[in-house]
This record gives C-alpha cells, sequence and structure tokens, in this order.
C-alpha cells in the first residue's frame, strides 16, 4: 500500500500544529511590540519607539518564514486571529520587562518544538530551527541589554531621556 | 458498498480499517480514499480526509451527550469545498471517529513500515 500521507506531506501532523502555534506566537509578538511602539512613541520616547518598530517587523518576518515553511512541506498553514493586546503600560521599565518576557517565552517555544523534533527524528524541521535558535539568541541578549541600560543609567533626573537615546544603539555583534 | 470498479479499468482498493459501522479503503491509483460509512460510499482525496477528520474530532462529543435541548440529536458534518457530508446521531460521530482514528493509526503504522522496511532497504 501506498504512503500517500507522506508523499504529500513532509511534516507529521503533530509538527505543523506546533509550528501553527508558533505563527501565532509570532504573530502576537509582533503586535505587542506594535503596541509598545506606540506607547513609546505617545510618551516621547521616539528612539524605543523605532526599536520597537524594527522589533515588530522582525517578529512578522519570523511568522513568514513558518508560515512559508508548512506550505513548502504540503501543509496547512493557519494564519491567527488576534485579540487581548495591552495598550497601555505602568512604566517605561515595564515595556521592556516585557518585551524579555516575551522573547524568552518564544526561545522556549521554539525549544519545545525541536524536542517533539526530536523525539520525531525530523531532522529537516530541526534544520530550519537552527536559524531561529541564532535569531533568539540576538533578540534575548537585545531586551537584556535594554533592561540592564535601566541599572546602569538609573532612571533618576534625564536617565529616561538617556535610556531612550541608547536603546537605539543597542547591537548585538557577536560572529559565533 | 457501491460499485467502484469499472470493467475496463478495475479499481484496486486495500482495506486500510474497518470496524462494525463502516470501513475504509486506500487506492492506490488515484491516490485517495473510499469511506463506506452510513449506508454511502465517499472518496475522499489527501485534503479532504484531514478535513473530514478535523470536522470529526472537532465535535464535543460530551457535550451532545449532556445536551438537554427536546431536539433531535442530529450534526451535520460539512467539508469546506468537497462533495460530501454527512448528517449523523451522536451515536454515529462516534462511530465515525472511531473509524477515523483507527484509519489515521493504521496509515501512520504503514508510513512507519515503508520507512523501515522499503525506504531503508531500497
Amino acid at each position: 500500500m501506498k504512503d500517500i500521507m507522506r508523499a504529500k506531506c513532509l511534516i507529521s501532523a503533530e509538527i505543523e500544529s506546533l509550528i501553527n502555534q508558533q505563527i501565532r506566537k509570532e504573530a502576537q509578538s509582533s503586535a505587542i511590540y506594535l503596541a509598545m511602539a506606540s506607547w513609546c512613541d505617545r510618551n516621547g520616547f521616539d528612539n524605543s519607539a523605532a526599536y520597537f518598530f524594527k522589533q515588530s517587523d522582525e517578529e512578522r518576518h519570523h511568522q513568514l518564514k513558518f508560515f512559508k515553511y508548512i506550505l513548502d512541506m504540503g501543509g496547512t498553514s493557519i494564519s491567527p486571529d488576534i485579540t487581548g493586546l495591552k495598550i497601555e503600560y505602568n512604566s517605561f521599565r515595564e515595556i521592556f520587562e516585557d518585551a524579555l518576557d516575551q522573547e524568552i517565552s518564544v526561545t522556549q517555544s521554539i525549544k519545545s518544538i525541536a524536542a517533539r523534533c526530536h523525539k520525531e527524528q525530523d531532522y529537516v524541521t530541526l534544520e530550519f530551527l537552527n536559524w531561529f535558535f541564532k535569531e533568539q539568541r540576538e533578540e534575548e541578549y537585545k531586551a537584556r541589554r535594554a533592561l540592564e541600560l535601566f541599572e546602569i543609567i538609573g532612571e533618576q533626573g534625564t536617565g529616561h531621556w538617556e535610556i531612550d537615546k541608547h536603546v537605539g544603539k543597542i547591537h548585538y555583534g557577536s560572529e559565533a | 458498498m457501491q460499485v467502484i470498479e469499472t470493467i475496463d479499468n478495475p479499481v484496486k482498493l486495500q482495506e486500510v480499517f474497518s470496524t462494525k459501522s463502516g470501513s475504509v479503503s486506500q487506492c492506490d491509483q488515484e491516490n485517495c480514499w473510499y469511506i463506506d460509512f452510513a449506508g454511502k460510499v465517499s472518496r475522499f482525496d489527501y485534503r479532504c480526509l484531514l478535513l473530514l477528520k478535523k470536522a470529526v474530532y472537532n465535535i464535543d462529543i460530551e457535550a451532545l451527550l449532556l445536551k438537554n435541548a427536546k431536539a433531535a440529536d442530529i450534526e451535520i458534518v460539512f467539508i469546506c469545498a468537497s462533495d460530501h457530508f454527512y448528517v449523523l446521531s451522536t451515536l454515529e460521530i462516534i462511530a465515525l471517529k472511531e473509524l477515523l482514528q483507527g484509519t489515521f493509526a493504521m496509515l501512520e503504522l504503514n508510513h512507519i513500515i515503508q520507512d523501515r522496511l522499503y525506504r531503508l532497504a531500497v
């Protein structure tokens, strides 16, 4: 008997469903970063707003990468609906704390897809995920560095203005 | 089972899984499956079979069983862009779900056998 299921689709139903969940997560991240950009812009933190606009674009790019991967492998990508976004933040610092939390949760969820790939011996998807792991290293570094600025510069006096000035300059230069 | 063979071009079917209430057979020539259930034989290609699975698995059987409404316990299983739909009672839904679960387990088993025995050997 022919293995029609395998001929039509490279990835298993479980991996497909996990990647679809990841698509939702990336779309949510992208939307959250937009909300953060909006808050920063409204409160006069222009550099941080620009930083979050860029982050939002990157998350959208990640979402599309996952989206196209499922389609290329013969599966069904699902365009997610995103609701319940936070619009207001209590402080400038809270935004960066939320951003780091968001990145950590994205890393964790990609790790769980990789764990499933190992279990199924799906080395094709695993190889595809490697790019995201490298990307997450950079994303987490940037989010952590932004929070570090609050410690180093301090929030008194013109602290927020200084932090905002430096957020735009955060750069991850590791070649490793 | 309805007649699904023609004299000129006999369609060879292999049974994938069957229960008391129905059966699923695979046709290698047409790359499709024939589901014999609820008094009719329907042809499903890869995409439609997955849609059927999703539609049936998404039915909350527990909610159907606990429903107190006086209306008949009938569910319409409609598959988008497919020629088929089912109008089923709760018991038939349970039977169809059982049939599909067995079918997908057998297809998975076939995949494992193909991988381990044939693809590695060639």
